[in-house]
């Protein structure tokens, strides 16, 4: 038995190692090509976007110019206002463009727009590889939804006006967990991806 | 470039402390209370503290308002709205100014509060992402409240303490807690449902929901809420919707919690002017006190009459237990053969506030709706 415990131990370590080593050889071979590189920058920088006008933290304004700061950004940027939100520090408008800069959502929307221009570059590089390999690109794209609608979950939720649907207890429990199942869903199908490619 | 759009909060760079040392507003303008009840904090820095109760009571008035629910049904109705205590910021140090921000249009909403002849104007663009300002007016220290979701802007004395957004929702409504006690107050009912002051009413005092041109030709000398707040937000973008030309939440049919009882006597985003006493509660439809200027209901036995002002386009209650006559005049309304302006007849005023109809209705499902 414990013999037995261990060959299956060693056999899952194995498998991990075999997964990472796949998807880190995925995600370097899609990066080498240009079209893999166009996605990821394409796609990150889109879904980098959505997530700050899901936040509200990025939208249109009364044209004007400026950059302010509040008095003690660095006390502020860790104020959590909500389930993954923290509090903006800055305000930079620029003509009709106005962005409010929260550091933590700044680099939480980095991380998760990252993980969605891999995934899509390596899904769409991976489907025009050997049939072998072909995955549908729409799996990437599909995990990183979830991390679009946690913008939304401030301000009411006002996405449910949107969609005509009334708050309640559960579905506002449900925005909390939003992120979350947004960061498991890009990399499970980035691992799914990379254990579908073999390394050459 | 247009540099004066808005006011710098602070140079870029400027105050980067750890520790918060820094102070908005610090700049000379007319500003509100700097001191927090227990709260240790520096002058003028905003406060964004939740635990600092010390035990400081708001004022109480002497009796409960009107209730149509039992405490604890209240309670169990609560909710969460999506943020956390305290995430959406009071403003704790307001701003004002002589002149209004380039934003604010003329037709604008904003809610105008008097006392011993201070003025104060709070633009609705402003207050939707604060919903509190805790302020001192005419030496009085006071909350100015706004609920986005309800349609209700409604002024409390606060004494040594500040009121906080709970983040928690009834019947759509703002329940602000305070920063004394930790007593959870639903705005509209001005009543504490949890905590120790449980079952005890706020002393309120009336706000105005008009128009900025119609505050300031009322009240040329007012001060206005500037943007200084502490806070970094897209003032110019209401997450509901607008008022000036009315759009989104504040004119659909749909809510975004379920009301606590439902009424189709009105449209649920009509306006109601509504008041309650410790016995009973009534409403009258806004627009049409405005078309008629004068309308007549009753709490349980005792008549009640509304008077429009047209300046402001806002109503005044009065209880009329002798059911005097109230007639529109040219310059006002007569009563026993004399004139007099809409918020000053010879009668005792009940204070009234503007509310969504589906918001009052769900509180007050016993009010008379006037019509």
């Amino acid at each position: 038995m414990s013999t037995d415990s261990v060959a299956d131990g060693a056999s899952v370590s194995a498998r991990i190692e075999r997964l990472l080593r796949h998807t880190a050889v995925a995600v370097r071979g899609a990066l080498t090509r240009r079209d893999g590189q166009l996605l990821l920058g394409v796609s990150g920088l889109a879904y980098f976007l959505l997530y700050l006008a899901g936040l509200r933290h990025l939208g249109f304004g009364p044209a004007g110019y400026e950059v302010s700061v509040v008095s003690n950004p660095l006390t502020r940027a860790f104020r959590q206002v909500g389930p993954f939100q923290w509090e903006p520090i800055a305000l930079v408008v620029v003509g009709p463009v106005e962005l409010l800069v929260s550091p933590l959502n700044v680099l939480l929307g980095a991380v998760l727009a990252s993980l969605v221009g891999l995934n899509l570059a390596v899904s769409v590089v991976a489907w025009r590889g050997p049939s072998a390999c072909r995955l549908g690109p729409g799996a990437g794209a599909v995990s990183g939804l979830p991390g679009l609608l946690s913008g939304f979950a401030c301000c009411g939720p006002t996405i449910l006006l949107v969609v005509g649907v009334q708050a309640s207890a559960g579905l506002l429990s449900l925005f909390q967990w939003l992120l979350p199942i947004t960061v498991v869903a890009l990399l499970g199908t980035l691992l799914w991806v990379g254990s579908r490619v073999e390394p050459a | 470039m247009d540099l004066s759009r808005r006011r710098l909060l602070a140079t870029v760079g400027a105050g980067v402390t750890l520790g918060g040392a820094g102070c908005a507003g610090d700049d000379g303008s007319t500003t509100g209370p700097s001191s927090v009840a227990g709260s240790g904090s520096g002058i003028g820095t905003p406060s964004t503290a939740t635990d600092r109760g010390d035990g400081s009571k708001p004022p109480t008035a002497d009796g409960r308002l009107h209730l149509d629910y039992e405490i604890g049904t209240l309670e169990e109705k609560i909710v969460s709205g999506g943020v956390r205590k305290d995430g959406i910021p009071s403003i704790d140090d307001p701003t004002f100014a002589e002149t209004p921000p380039e934003i604010l249009a003329p037709d604008d909403p904003v809610f105008g509060v008097v006392r011993d002849g201070e003025a104060k104007a709070y633009p609705q663009y402003i207050l939707v992402h604060h919903e509190i300002v805790n302020d001192t007016v005419a030496g009085d220290p006071v909350a100015v409240t706004y609920c986005p979701l309800t349609g209700t802007a409604q002024g409390f004395e606060r004494g040594p303490v500040e009121f906080g957004v709970s983040g928690r929702l009834v019947n759509s409504n703002l329940t602000m807690y305070d920063r004394g006690t930790d007593s959870w107050w639903p705005q509209m009912l001005a009543t504490a449902i949890t905590g120790p002051l449980t079952g005890e009413s706020l002393r309120e005092f009336r706000v105005t929901w008009t128009t900025w041109d119609r505050w300031s030709s009322t009240y040329p000398e007012t001060t206005v809420l500037t943007e200084d707040t502490g806070f970094s937000r897209r003032y110019g973008t209401d997450p509901y919707g607008q008022y000036n030309e009315k759009r989104g939440y504040y004119s659909s049919t749909r809510t975004l919690f379920e009301p606590l009882q439902g009424d189709s006597r009105a449209h649920p985003k009509a306006v109601v002017i509504g008041t309650r006493t410790e016995t009973g509660t009534v409403a009258f439809d806004k627009e049409t006190l405005l078309n008629q200027r004068v309308l007549t209901g009753n709490i349980g036995d005792t008549p009640y009459v509304a008077v429009a002002d047209t300046d402001l386009t806002t109503g005044y209650v009065y209880a009329n237990p002798e059911s005097a006559a109230v007639e529109a005049a040219d310059d006002g309304y007569t009563l026993d053969g004399t004139t007099h302006e809409a918020d000053s007849l010879p009668l005792d005023r009940s204070l009234a506030f503007d509310a969504m109809w589906f918001a009052w209705a769900g509180f007050y499902p016993g009010s008379a709706y006037v019509d």
